[in-house]
């Protein structure tokens, strides 16, 4: 694409986020929105085929379906409270409709069919936007109105989420789905603190986005989308083996990794606020997460997987540039031990 | 307690910048020199423990344990030489790096106050156990082992972490230092005897118990020698190890709580034991003899009285020494053979007397021969079992015979009789395997002369 239209396109995605996290107009979010599902159509589509379409369709609609949603429960706190600004929402119907468009929107269950479809349409970059950046303005707004938000509706989706996450990704082998399906259960994690303590939501959304944006440019290095190809990276890069391995233990949560900080935190207040099982449960259900993830390991990292030729390095074309790498892998494996520094998300 | 500790992350730095021909020298005596840095812990004057900061302490329980972690990286280390001498240099870096962490962990978990910190040293030394059992491992089916073994410990200690986390609600604390003075009885409930449940499954997961130990035979199986010598020696251990320590947190629920892994125990131990004597497998049927005197332990230590406490600390490090070493000798044979099947080779004593000799010496002890201290901790777990029930002597007694019988059952199948006739050109011992029985068994013989250093807190 065009650098200049390329540049201009995702600053509008960029625009249309900061308009929503920084607004107290509930109409300027959603004009935010709306500018930031229309700038990252063409985004999406960066490959022109028809399956790009299919999943560019197909995100076009559900999201701009959210929108409306998200419209119709701001007209009714309107007519219910008189005002614009963003506060908690006062009516309960208003929180319910809100809930469940921002749920859309971020891919919840049972709102979730749409993640693992676009996700697989589009390509390795489209898809790391899609999966991070797109998670932050409904997380923005759930931040602001969860002193409102109905908790059983929620919490039904966050152990729902977090249950297909797991359960889905298990018979994947498309590592773009298998990225999408850690989504979906990601979020479900971050939606189930919220009502408790949204610091530990933007905790986990941080930390999130690290492992995600590890993991994704450590597939965009050698352009694999299929376990397949990723399984060949010994043969090319040894050491990205040795990086997959790490950043996938630390998304399966666990330690020393900093993938278990979140769950840990979370798990923790929980606890504190008197739920046993559900902590319970939810921690059981991420196994399944960890279960995909180390079968992604044995077949790249801790064996030596058939590849098609015999010589100890295999010449390859020019690997994609990654940026950043450094920093990240360190963000996403050794912040365990600055676990008190969370208190500066507050 | 920075002292054992940083020389040990230190490890690992020293294998990356070493020589090519200087990196099992340099990290075997430098993993020696640490663990007699760690001898000096087993000085413990008064009932008290060696309280050394806010995070890290070490009581006559913790001690022995210490220093059998601290000896055991070098004779780890003298056991890779030979299966990985034909690796590319920066692999065999890796496994030495595999082997530091995994001994920091250790190190930091027997010696920390905090039990969250616990818990998480705990699962830490899960990731650089499965690597080593994963990608060093020789057959196929080792993917399925590390499979079994991440999750099996894992669905077990999730419930452990919600459980300490509502007990820090509930007293305030974790702190091990201070619980021990806050102790109060947990009333009775049915939350509560899930928090029971909750705290004592991951230990009984990791010990095994008897139910729950499918996972050990795979992993002991299809490790590496340094994995098999760590996980039987050590990870097991720390099964045994946070169950003593929290249990003291747990009564009186432990009293009707304890019924069903006691019965469990008592039958496994049996059960294993029997399966010993039909096993083909050599590594196989030691790791099911592990999982017979950990069943020991775990009567010890639900029986709670202040004889099986001895019983259990003794039988662990007793019992540490003895696995890793026969973990060791059947190691001998597989780099000799290529292959675990006990009759393939037969007849060893003719070609191989010296091995021969710690062939002996390792069987003796792990019938719990007298004076060896796996006596003195079967004896006391034995004893203490019989005042709780009198009949419990039935099974111990069968236990004991059958120990004795596959112990037996090994020595010979190996050591006497005819040789096979595709034997005779195998190499002669190696003085550095030699070494490695020797520094197994000398603990081993010096300990029976003064037991009470690894007798626990109960002395």
């Amino acid at each position: 694409m065009n650098p200049l239209i390329l540049t201009i396109i995702l600053m509008t995605v960029f625009l249309g986020t900061m308009i929503v996290m920084a607004s107290s107009h509930w109409l300027m979010i959603w004009i935010g929105f709306e500018m930031n599902l229309l700038a990252i159509i063409p985004i999406l589509m960066k490959k022109y085929s028809p399956r790009a379409m299919e999943a560019s369709t197909k995100y076009f609609l559900t999201q701009a379906t959210a929108s409306m949603l998200l419209m119709m429960a701001i007209i009714i706190n309107l007519m219910h409270s008189g005002q614009w600004t963003i506060t908690k929402v006062f009516n309960p119907t208003a929180s319910i409709i809100m809930t469940l468009a921002l749920a859309m929107k971020l891919g919840l269950t049972p709102f979730h069919f749409w993640v693992p479809e676009v996700t697989q349409g589009i390509s390795l970059t489209s898809g790391l936007i899609l999966l991070t950046w797109q998670k932050l303005a409904p997380m923005s707004i759930l931040y602001q109105i969860s002193p409102s938000i109905n908790l059983n509706i929620l919490l039904t989706m966050a152990v729902l989420s977090i249950l297909v996450g797991g359960w889905g990704g298990l018979n994947q082998t498309q590592l773009r789905k298998i990225m999408a399906y850690s989504s979906i259960a990601h979020m479900g994690w971050m939606t189930a603190i919220l009502v408790y303590n949204p610091t530990l939501t933007m905790l986990n959304m941080l930390i999130y986005i690290m492992m995600t944006l590890t993991m994704f440019m450590l597939f965009i290095h050698s352009s694999s989308t299929t376990t397949l190809s990723l399984s060949h990276t010994w043969n090319k890069a040894p050491l990205i083996t040795t990086l997959i391995l790490i950043t996938l233990l630390s998304m399966g949560g666990l330690p020393p990794l900093s993938g278990f900080m979140p769950k840990w935190m979370i798990i923790q207040e929980l606890t504190k606020n008197s739920s046993i099982i559900l902590p319970t449960l939810m921690a059981i259900m991420a196994l399944l997460n960890l279960y995909f993830y180390t079968r992604l390991t044995y077949s790249t990292s801790l064996t030596m997987f058939p590849s098609t030729n015999n010589m100890k390095m295999k010449w390859q074309f020019e690997t994609k540039q990654i940026t950043l790498l450094p920093p990240l892998i360190i963000a996403s494996s050794l912040l365990l031990p600055l676990t008190p520094m969370l208190s500066i998300l507050d | 307690m920075l002292k054992i500790i940083i020389p040990t992350i230190m490890l690992m730095p020293l294998t990356w910048l070493s020589k090519k021909n200087m990196i099992w020298i340099n990290t075997t005596t430098y993993s020696l020199l640490i663990s007699l840095i760690s001898l000096s812990l087993l000085n413990q004057p008064n009932n008290n423990s060696l309280n050394f900061s806010l995070m890290f302490f070490s009581d006559p329980l913790s001690a022995p344990l210490l220093v059998l972690t601290t000896w055991l990286l070098p004779l780890m280390l003298m056991a890779s030489q030979h299966h990985l001498s034909k690796e590319p240099l920066i692999r065999k870096k890796l496994y030495i790096t595999m082997l530091a962490m995994l001994q920091t962990f250790l190190i930091m978990t027997f010696t920390t106050t905090e039990l969250i910190s616990f818990y998480i040293l705990f699962e830490a030394t899960l990731v650089p156990t499965l690597i080593i059992i994963t990608r060093w491992g020789n057959q196929t089916e080792r993917l399925n082992a590390g499979l079994y073994f991440l999750f099996y410990t894992l669905v077990g200690s999730l419930p452990l972490l919600v459980a300490l986390i509502s007990i820090q609600n509930l007293t305030g604390s974790l702190n091990f230092l201070l619980i021990q003075y806050w102790n109060q009885a947990l009333p009775d409930s049915w939350s509560n005897i899930f928090l029971w449940l909750a705290c004592m499954m991951a230990f009984m997961v990791k010990m095994p118990l008897y139910g729950l130990h499918l996972w050990l035979p795979k992993a002991h199986v299809e490790a590496p020698i340094a994995g098999s010598m760590v996980l039987a020696a050590i990870l097991l251990k720390l099964g045994g190890y946070g169950m003593l320590r929290i249990t003291m947190m747990l009564n009186p629920q432990t009293n009707f709580m304890a019924y069903p892994f006691l019965m469990l125990s008592l039958w496994g131990m049996i059960m294993t034991s029997s399966i010993c004597l039909r096993q083909t497998d050599l590594k196989s049927l030691i790791a099911y003899s592990s999982v017979s005197h950990m069943a020991l332990v775990i009567v010890a230590v639900l029986i709670q009285t202040p004889w099986s406490y001895m019983g259990a600390t003794a039988l662990m490090i007793a019992h540490g020494l003895t696995s890793s070493m026969l973990f060791c000798l059947a190691n001998s044979n597989y780099e000799r053979t290529h292959s675990r099947t006990m009759i393939l080779a037969r007849g060893l004593q003719t070609l191989l007397p010296l091995m021969a000799a710690w062939w002996l010496l390792a069987s003796l002890t792990n019938l719990a021969l007298p004076p060896s201290i796996n006596l003195i901790g079967e004896l006391f777990v034995v004893m203490s079992s019989f005042s709780w029930s009198n009949i419990t002597i039935i099974l111990m007694g069968a236990n004991i015979t059958i120990t004795a019988l596959y112990s037996l059952y090994m020595l010979i199948t190996t050591q006497r009789g005819k040789y096979t006739h595709h034997i005779n050109s195998i190499k002669p011992s190696f003085t550095r395997e030699n070494a490695l029985m020797a520094l197994h068994m000398t603990p081993l013989l010096l300990l029976s002369l003064n037991p009470k250093i690894i007798l626990g807190f109960t002395y």
